[in-house]
């Protein structure tokens, strides 16, 4: 594959991870936008000899970080997802309120790796340099986020979710 | 029902590798097993895979979104910037430095290899041609003036008993005739008033293989056999008995490691 094609792929999957991050198109473009110039800004310090894509993801995730307004988009466009999953039967969507509501309220620590192992885009190894992390601590985050997920989707779904089956059942 | 050996499963890497579809094949049955008896561990992973789904099903989302002219202009722009930076770093690399840092048996190796070989393995593709070739000249005007002394292939005996006196240590050949090559001369050359032995060979394919040898000096590391790839070319170098050895040739890692073996003493 040339530096191109490469580079293509790589952007496509800088917007996945993006949108996931800030739940809204536009912030998450702005955030590849942001990420791109800064990558141009450095190229001349990436190294031909290591990966591409961590590099660039690694500069996402940072700009991300360190963008403020970006975290209250979030929190504010929470509900504003793309139109393929407005598609998506009730229930899904409610898992998926609760998943990403749950995301949420975890530290950025936890969140970060859990994305990125989840968008199936990189190695634990690739994830853990992306975040700039020695790979048993990445795992070790990993670990624990998976399991405070399912702890706080544990909790909201014994409510709302068991609700809705009942419903469902009902009908 | 949890059994006793059931583990926590935030701190599982293999239950987290299982999930995540990246587990070694050969523990997989052992995981399986496992997952069988516990049902906190299969309850972890179904969940896992769960919410994994549905995040990656957000971030597809972006697939569908529509282009973003802004994204691909700074896209375009940035492969142009790697692009430029690739070009760099063939030109100023890891092997120039060293020569910078006097380790001149990898540049003198690899150098003389391009220069009597194609030439297009210096500089690779992605440059101009008129840059190879400038390049190329600039290579052979540098080895030209650091030559001291040539031999032609059926000149063997003497060469080596020249280039053994004048490094003052024995030099043998690098016997890859024993792979299919027939030497078709060697050379002397100075880089850094360092002496460097080059022979050149070439086997019924014709195929090129640059071998070099020079001393150790005493300031310089011992280094162990390492590969390098250099644009089309691969690289082995290494230190045995107080002396530098270099092979370069056109080829896949197999073989240059298969080279490297004859030559080594």
């Amino acid at each position: 594959m040339n530096l191109k094609s490469e580079l293509h792929a790589h952007v496509a999957s800088l917007r996945r991870y993006a949108l996931v991050l800030t739940r809204d198109p536009v912030a998450a473009d702005d955030l590849v936008q942001e990420t791109l110039v800064k990558a141009i800004d450095k190229a001349d310090t990436f190294r031909p000899d290591t990966d591409l894509r961590p590099w660039l993801f690694r500069i996402l995730h940072n700009t991300h970080i360190s963008d403020l307004r970006r975290a209250r988009t979030r929190a504010d466009a929470a509900a504003d997802l793309p139109e393929p999953l407005a598609r998506e039967c009730q229930q899904t969507q409610l898992e998926l309120k609760q998943v990403l509501g749950a995301l949420d309220r975890l530290p950025e620590a936890q969140r970060a790796p859990i994305i990125l192992i989840a968008l199936r885009e990189m190695s634990y190894a690739e994830a853990a340099r992306t975040l700039d992390v020695p790979l048993g601590t990445f795992m070790s985050r990993l670990g624990r986020g998976r399991e405070a997920l399912r702890k706080i989707v544990q909790g909201v779904g014994s409510g709302k979710l068991a609700l809705l089956k009942r419903k469902e059942d009902g009908a | 029902m949890t059994t006793p050996e059931a583990r926590d499963p935030a701190l599982d890497v293999e239950l987290m590798a299982y999930a995540d579809g990246t587990l070694d094949p050969g523990r997989r049955v052992e995981v399986e097993a496992r997952l069988a008896r516990d049902a906190e561990a299969r309850d972890a992973v179904a969940q896992w895979r769960h919410f994994d789904n549905l995040i990656r099903q957000t971030g597809r989302a972006a697939d569908e979104l529509p282009a973003n002219l802004r994204i691909e202009a700074l896209e375009r722009q940035l492969a142009a910037r790697l692009q430029r930076r690739r070009w760099q770093a063939a030109l100023m690399g890891p092997r120039m430095r060293q020569v910078a840092a006097s380790v001149a048996i990898f540049a003198a190796g690899w150098g003389a290899h391009a220069l009597y070989g194609a030439g297009d393995a210096l500089v690779g593709h992605s440059h101009p041609g008129f840059v190879q070739s400038t390049l190329a000249g600039h290579l052979s005007h540098v080895l030209a003036s650091q030559q001291r002394a040539e031999f032609a292939g059926d000149d063997m005996t003497e060469a080596l008993e020249w280039l053994s006196a004048q490094m003052q240590r024995k030099i043998d050949s690098p016997k890859l005739e024993r792979l299919g090559y027939r030497v078709e001369s060697a050379r002397l050359i100075v880089v850094d008033d360092a002496p460097v032995a080059v022979f050149y060979y070439r086997n019924a394919e014709d195929e090129r293989v640059t071998v070099s040898m020079t001393p150790q000096h005493a300031t310089q590391p011992h280094y162990a056999l390492r590969m390098a790839k250099v644009q089309d070319d691969r690289m082995a170098y290494w230190t045995a008995d107080a002396m530098h050895y270099t092979v370069v040739a056109k080829t896949d890692a197999a073989r240059i490691t298969a080279l490297a073996a004859a030559v080594q003493p």
